[in-house]
């Protein structure tokens, strides 16, 4: 296994996630434009500084109609002329891929100053075709393909996997969904921000808040977003340099210190046949985890101090809870009934308010989870943030737990 | 602690939360938009919320529009109704907020706070979400526990969707109360609270309907057509002028309008008077969208027709023949691609005649926010916020910050319009540098690519 990174976090800027880009008459250009030009005045960085750039994107071509994304930072500003760019994509976990591209090459000393764009605008279409879209990121002939809205109901299967080997109450999914917008409130770019959310309205479980594949109802999904974030990554020497103009130390300047990856097979039923008589019931999620914990150094969640996880719908959260380690395998609910997840708790998850509170522009959220992971450990994460955290650790997945990449972002 | 207001650091805003509580509320004219409006909203923090209306029948109608308004079946669990008759008193006497939401009439106000105040326990808060009778005069007379509890909470429609709320103290006010709703109104009900002065209108009407009402003048001469075109998305703003004042309706704009005319006297006095046609047609029963006649129609076919203000006829939108107007296409694809200022420069630059009447009511709108400054709010930032989250509208600041300042100066000279002195000051000493500096809010949402 490879050692722990030594890639730097300088900061970024997400844009307002309750923004419709398409009620603004918005080119996807824009969203790029606006993200990538917050991130240069957020962090005092000049556009001549960056030498590569990432885009972390899943769909566009189907979305916006517009493929070839890396070109769109000279778009962005001029001096980005001639910046070798490029676009990566793994469904939900494109943010994430491209962060973990832009770091090899800093590794690889290739470049010193690195900027990673997630970005995904999705309210171009309806409901319906929007989830058609989101089919392709499981085998859609197979999976998706004349089912409406297939991910729900993906994820509804794996809680009736989850309540299958060890019994499942919907009231814990209504609590991971009840701690989420309670976040959201406290983040200012949350999409779901000033919704009308109340714990009731969160634990309602009739046909108010009707169900969209099996188990998970309404409030249990993330949301269709529009949003773009940035991020910068550099090198030691370049971070040294950072923060010396910045007035800082070195020390001060957060770092990827280590990263899980992998890809476990495309269906559902494949993964969880595979994973029949295995401990965990997405044994590739946990190794990109433990992995992530070895290349770090640091020993499990209890090193960790909070934790922005990929709750595409209530079920991969309780998921992620138990594969984590904060309980043992199937025992998710005793982290719930505690109150650990909670920003004051034991365990913090999506102090942000997730994908289902934030919201989740696919290709953004692995870049906005390591932007809000960077907020945490430098203390810049306002009303939400977690009291003293050093570290912190992101779980993206893409499709149904079929890429999984995490980081251990700390000072 | 979001939204963006950033009076209280966060340990401040905890204290001021666990001061006093707010469990049960009373709704007085649950039926009306705004009534069921702001009580759907107080069910998302509050346990017990009391639609109190004139009958039982017209509560539970409010209660049953608040239902269909956020969408949740928690407002009914958390929701009691009433009549004024028989619930009134057992009501108000255990409410800690009783909120008045009645007609925009001062003395049916005045004879509802007359029951209220004999109903009222000793602390229990009275708020009223007039959106411009004078605070000061609503509790005039009134005993000192009731002036010290009585405060305007501004909430605009609808309550739960736009966050730009203004908060109102009279000169009686315990100021540690307006601190709490303050911030329960920012953590608990998730609004972007703005403190207003209380002034004719306040803050966000006064401002905002000057350039509605400018617009409406325009409109004479000009046609509905081409002033929305003119005062347009790429202005600034969602929602055109005069579809604005369609929606709102003709006579609540007539209501604000004549207010601040009646009441204030500034430089800008003229914009403030209602064009006489709206006043003939609204004897005609043209009140906007609520009469189905307003600026716009649009027949089942979904044929929008216009009206022509002098002779009170309409007709169909494409029948309206327009000036060229490219330089506003070009603006908008510009904005298109998140290209602001370049887009704003274009703006400046356009020639004609249209143009000049456009850039003079963005002009104006900027001169007229910062003359404010002092009287409605106490800086350009109250203005600022419930322009942008209230109005929905680039916020002066932004338009500033986005045109640049000398730029801005110039072009409220050349409209003939008084240049406010800080802006006039920065553009000779390019201090400040930037004028809205809200971290939190993202300036290119305003500007609409329409």
């Amino acid at each position: 296994m490879a050692a722990g990174s030594d890639v730097y976090v300088l900061g970024g800027y997400m844009t307002d996630f309750a923004r419709n880009w398409t009620k603004e008459n918005k080119h996807f250009s824009a969203l790029m434009r606006e993200s990538v030009l917050g991130a240069l005045e957020k962090c005092d960085i000049a556009p001549e500084e960056i030498e590569s750039a990432h885009v972390g994107n899943f769909a566009a071509e189907l979305y916006c109609m517009q493929g070839h994304l890396g070109a769109f930072f000279t778009e962005a500003h001029p001096a980005f002329s001639g910046l070798p760019t490029a676009r990566h994509e793994a469904a939900c976990a494109s943010g994430s891929i491209a962060i973990l591209v832009a770091s090899a090459e800093i590794e690889a000393g290739r470049y010193d100053l690195q900027a990673v764009v997630g970005i995904e605008q999705m309210k171009t279409v309806s409901a319906a075709e929007g989830g058609a879209f989101l089919g392709t990121a499981a085998w859609y002939e197979q999976e998706a393909e004349g089912i409406e809205f297939p991910f729900p109901k993906l994820f509804g299967k794996l809680g009736d996997e989850y309540d299958k080997r060890y019994g499942l109450k919907d009231e814990y999914l209504a609590e991971i969904s009840k701690i989420n917008y309670a976040n959201a409130k406290l983040n200012p770019n949350a999409q779901t921000r000033t919704w009308y959310m109340n714990k009731e309205h969160a634990l309602c479980r009739t046909d108010d808040n009707p169900s969209v594949g099996g188990r998970i109802r309404i409030s249990d999904c993330s949301q269709v977003t529009d949003g773009a974030v940035t991020v910068f990554l550099a090198s030691r020497e370049y971070a040294e340099k950072y923060a010396k103009g910045m007035g800082k130390k070195l020390a001060d300047i957060p770092r990827i210190k280590g990263w899980g990856h992998n890809t476990a097979r495309l269906k559902f039923d494949d993964k969880v046949a595979e994973s029949h008589h295995a401990e965990y019931v997405l044994p590739h999620v946990r190794s990109t985890l433990t992995s992530a914990w070895k290349r770090a150094g640091v020993s499990g969640p209890e090193d960790i101090d909070v934790i922005e996880t990929h709750d595409c719908f209530t079920t991969s959260e309780y998921m992620a809870i138990d594969h984590f380690g904060i309980t043992k395998p199937g025992e998710s609910w005793k982290a719930v009934e505690e109150g650990w997840l909670e920003i004051d708790g034991k365990h913090p998850i999506n102090p942000s308010g997730g994908l289902i509170g934030a919201g989740h522009p696919v290709g953004a959220t692995g870049v906005r989870q390591l932007l809000d992971c960077y907020k945490q450990v430098v203390g810049e994460a306002g009303a939400f943030q977690v009291e003293g955290a050093k570290n912190a650790q992101t779980l993206n997945i893409g499709g149904t737990g079929t890429t999984s990449c995490s980081f251990v972002v700390g000072r | 602690m979001p939204p963006s207001s950033d009076r209280f650091s966060l340990k401040q805003a905890r204290e001021l939360l666990a001061s006093r509580s707010i469990e049960k509320v009373v709704v007085l004219g649950a039926n009306g938009t705004m009534g069921y409006g702001s009580a759907a909203l107080f069910t998302q923090a509050v346990p017990q919320v009391t639609f109190l209306a004139r009958t039982k029948a017209k509560a539970e109608e409010g209660l049953g529009a608040a239902i269909k308004l956020v969408r949740s079946p928690t407002v009914a669990s958390r929701a009691k109704v009433g009549d004024y008759e028989h619930d009134f008193e057992a009501a108000v006497a255990e409410a800690d907020l009783v909120f008045e939401a009645l007609t925009e009439d001062f003395d049916v106000k005045k004879d509802m706070f007359d029951r209220v105040e004999k109903a009222r326990r000793d602390d229990g808060i009275i708020a009223t979400v007039t959106s411009g009778l004078s605070i000061n005069q609503l509790c005039q007379g009134r005993s000192d526990s009731f002036r010290k509890n009585f405060l305007g909470l501004h909430f605009f429609n609808p309550p739960n969707v736009i966050v730009g709320t203004e908060l109102i103290a009279g000169k009686d006010t315990d100021p540690g109360l307006v601190e709490f709703i303050e911030v329960f109104g920012r953590v608990r009900l998730g609004r972007e609270m703005i403190r207003s002065a209380d002034t004719p209108a306040f803050a966000g009407n006064r401002v905002g309907f000057k350039v509605l009402n400018e617009a409406a003048q325009l409109a004479e001469r000009l046609g509905p057509v081409l002033v929305d075109r003119l005062i347009g998305p790429y202005t600034g703003r969602a929602l055109t002028p005069l579809a604005t004042i369609d929606l709102v309706g003709w006579d609540i704009h007539r209501a604000i309008v004549d207010n601040v005319h009646q009441n204030t006297n500034d430089e800008a006095h003229e914009t403030h008077k209602l064009p006489d046609y709206m006043d003939k047609l609204m004897e005609r029963g043209v009140l906007g969208n609520k009469t189905g006649r307003g600026f716009f129609w649009k027949d089942d076919e979904k044929v929008i027709h216009v009206l022509d203000p002098v002779s009170g006829n309409y007709k169909p939108q494409d029948e309206v023949k327009l000036p060229n107007l490219d330089y506003i296409d070009r603006v908008a694809a510009l904005h298109r691609d998140a290209r602001y200022p370049e887009a704003m420069q274009v703006f400046l630059a356009a020639e004609g005649d249209e143009a000049d009447i456009a850039r003079k009511v963005i002009a104006g709108y900027i001169s007229y926010a910062f003359h404010r400054v002092g009287e409605v709010t106490e800086t350009i930032d109250g203005i600022d916020r419930i322009m942008g989250l209230g109005f929905n509208w680039a916020p002066p600041s932004v338009l500033v910050d986005t045109i640049g300042v000398a730029a801005t100066v110039d072009m409220i000279d050349q409209a003939g319009l008084p240049v406010p002195e800080n802006l006039a000051e920065a553009a000779r000493t390019g201090e400040p540098k930037i004028f809205f500096d809200n971290p939190h809010i993202n300036v290119g949402r305003f500007f609409v690519a329409g």
